[in-house]
């Protein structure tokens, strides 16, 4: 009797048939793990606009010394398309448009009364950022590799980045490798008036690495950890910023844990991601976020909740030391805690048409972090909401 | 669900006692399934779907059996209405059971009751609008079982080992011994295995028009049929189709043994899978076909 000289293994088909297919079942357990990681171009062309508006509660008069309180929004634009080539590639253009108007702190002082308090940018900052990039993305039977390169232009800041990533499956399919490594220069030229600059030009290096390993632990369950080590050299102080001189070097670590549990009782899973980091600057922080991801007939509205808190820079103060070789007022360099609500809602309008609705509140207050620390007094709350629609067609 | 079960758990990297409480694992889990999807057993999801039909009550499906319903959807779709889990009342007007027995003349009457597209559906219920309209999940819930079971066994540490459910296969890794599982394709014409396919974390599935058939006006004809014209087809005697699940392997072969062979040439082909069609008398092709060793 014939039989089959090679052994045929577990099959990840790139056909847009099976893919198809394979989407009826994607909710059910049992094919959870194999869909998610069938690596395959995506079937159909994705086109997608997204509105974010990102706006920071006005800074506390208490603490306001000289200059508007009103702090920055940031209005975001984002359009983008990413469409399969062949059977094997994809390709993505992203264009995101940031336009960001408000004041910024200066500089910490002291109060009449000796607390310290805020000395604001005074006139209202406007900057425009208009960043472009673009992703390819190779696909094999047994995982895949992106190469991406953007660039960043605004008045006083231009940033071009070079990034690779590959990832791929045990044979199995259960468990998942992928790597980053991404490069970018930043070329900062501050814009003198505004507020007294003391740099004309600088520059910025950074080099950046991730491993990760997602493991699929039951047919219900699915856990992740990453480490990401990033370290940038050059010019790392804020150029708005009167008292503000940091190391020219800037080493970070970070540590990620995610587990993702469905739960077929309640048609809904449960999302928990933790992530440590670390920095040679002193800096290091807690971050948990919990979210809930629940099915209803034709979306999915997930809720979460997160909390950070940081330690201090070893040389952030309230009011920045300048006898010190580095030093820095910061509030974003200073101890704190912060709890973001917010909660997402994907809309299927049609087979084609999806509507994403995002709105978070995040508050930040030194009392509610884990480590002491003298209170910032420009400690930031703000609002974020975006609004999405993408359109997907083959 | 119509057939015999096989389950098989390589021993050698498992202790015997922990295999023997999975195999109680997996006897329980068929028996819940046959008990919810099988049209059979009075009282399972489908027999109640089937029994309001025309009351204007609604069953209510969660994700398991929606996902289920939505794939046979999916497939109503890309296969131009040709398989159809409505089908079913069909079978009044061709008695494959008393082989020989057709009543073409009641076709008209049973086609009325058949469609896909006019089952109606509030949120996630379902409820067929005619009385006598039928659900049959045949081509979908045995291997969907088949699936399930791997499953199972993966999930209790499983390394090596085989379920079979009236010729659908599937396989965990490589035998005991670390070679391939050898799983015959069945000849449908006779007792005898066609071939036999070499299988690491796989799933073979078959579908065949030539067990049974029924003869009228001197011709013979298979078992499968048509749901838009009520006669039999007249696609390949059998169909085996490899994915890395049974239910989407079992799901291609089964659309392809309702194809004109051609047709079902193309649809094979676009679904990118190992494939074998076989015509009794004939030289079976497709990619299997290409990878045996010997000429059949």
């Amino acid at each position: 009797m014939a039989v089959t000289n090679t052994p045929l293994r577990g099959l990840s088909p790139a056909s847009p048939l099976m893919r198809r297919l394979g989407q009826s079942l994607a909710v059910l357990p049992a094919y959870q793990g194999t869909a998610a990681l069938a690596d395959a171009p995506p079937t159909f062309t994705e086109v997608g606009l997204r509105y974010s508006r990102y706006s920071e509660d006005s800074l506390d008069s208490e603490k306001l010394i000289f200059g508007s309180a009103n702090r920055y929004d940031i209005d975001i634009t984002q359009l983008w398309i990413e469409a399969p080539v062949g059977a094997s590639w994809s390709v993505a253009l992203d264009v995101q448009n940031d336009y960001q108007s408000g004041a910024s702190p200066w500089f910490v002082g002291a109060q009449a009364d000796g607390e310290p308090g805020v000395i604001m940018s005074g006139a209202s900052i406007q900057d425009n950022r208009v960043e472009v990039g673009v992703t390819t993305r190779y696909f094999w039977a047994d995982g895949n590799a992106g190469f991406a390169i953007s660039h960043s232009d605004e008045d006083d800041y231009e940033a071009t980045a070079l990034a690779f990533d590959v990832s791929w499956n045990s044979a199995d399919n259960s468990r998942t490798w992928s790597t980053a490594l991404s490069s970018s220069h930043d070329n900062v030229r501050p814009t003198q008036g505004v507020i007294p600059v003391f740099i004309e030009e600088d520059g910025l290096d950074t080099q950046s690495a991730h491993f990760g390993v997602s493991q699929i632990l039951s047919r219900t369950a699915v856990a992740r950890i990453g480490l990401n080590y990033t370290y940038s050299e050059g010019y790392l102080s804020d150029p708005y910023k009167l008292r503000d001189a940091r190391p020219d070097t800037h080493e970070r670590l970070a540590l990620s844990l995610g587990y993702r549990r469905f739960l077929p009782d309640f048609d809904a899973s449960l999302q928990a991601d933790y992530r440590y980091y670390a920095d040679s600057w002193g800096i290091d922080s807690h971050t948990l976020e919990l979210g809930w991801a629940q099915n209803l007939s034709s979306s999915l509205l997930t809720p979460y909740v997160r909390y950070y808190s940081q330690r201090q820079a070893d040389f952030f103060n309230v009011v920045s030391d300048t006898s010190t070789t580095h030093h820095a007022d910061d509030y974003r360099l200073s101890s704190y805690g912060a709890v973001t609500l917010g909660a997402r809602w994907s809309i299927l309008l049609s087979e084609q048409w999806t509507l994403e609705l995002e709105a978070e509140r995040y508050e930040t207050s030194q009392s509610s972090g884990l480590y002491s620390g003298e209170k910032a007094p420009a400690l930031v709350d703000f609002w974020r909401g975006t609004i999405a629609l993408i359109w997907r067609f083959e | 669900m119509g057939g015999p079960a096989l389950v098989v758990i390589d021993t050698a990297s498992q202790a015997r006692h922990t295999a023997e409480t999975v195999l109680d694992q997996a006897a329980d889990l068929l028996s819940n399934l046959e008990s919810r999807y099988s049209r059979y057993r009075p009282g399972s999801l489908v027999s109640q779907i089937n029994e309001r039909s025309g009351s204007g009550v609604y069953t209510d499906l969660d994700t398991e059996a929606g996902a289920l319903f939505e794939l046979a959807g999916q497939l109503w779709k890309e296969s131009d209405g040709l398989f159809d889990i409505t089908s079913g009342p069909l079978r009044y007007a061709w008695d494959f059971q008393l082989a020989g027995k057709a009543s073409p003349s009641k076709i008209d009457q049973v086609l009325d009751l058949v469609g896909f597209s006019s089952i109606e559906w509030r949120e996630k219920s379902c409820h067929l609008p005619k009385a006598g309209m039928e659900v049959d999940l045949g081509g979908i819930a045995k291997e969907y079982a088949v699936d399930r079971t791997i499953e199972l066994l993966r999930n209790a540490g499983v390394t090596s080992g085989l379920v079979e459910l009236a010729g659908d296969v599937a396989v965990i890794g490589a035998q005991g011994d670390e070679t391939p599982w050898s799983i015959g394709i069945q000849d449908p014409s006779t007792p005898d295995a066609l071939c036999s396919v070499s299988l690491v974390n796989a799933a073979l599935a078959t579908s065949g028009n030539y067990a049974r058939t029924v003869t009228h006006d001197g011709k013979k004809y298979g078992h499968l049929l048509d749901p838009r014209s009520g006669w039999p087809v007249s696609g390949p005697d059998s169909v085996s189709v490899i994915d890395s699940q049974c239910l989407t392997a079992g799901a291609i072969a089964t659309v392809g043994c309702l194809k004109q062979r051609d047709a079902a040439v193309n649809w094979l082909r676009d679904s990118d899978l190992p494939w074998l069609l076989y015509d009794v008398g004939t030289q079976p092709i497709g990619p299997i076909a290409e990878l045996l060793s010997s000429a059949i």
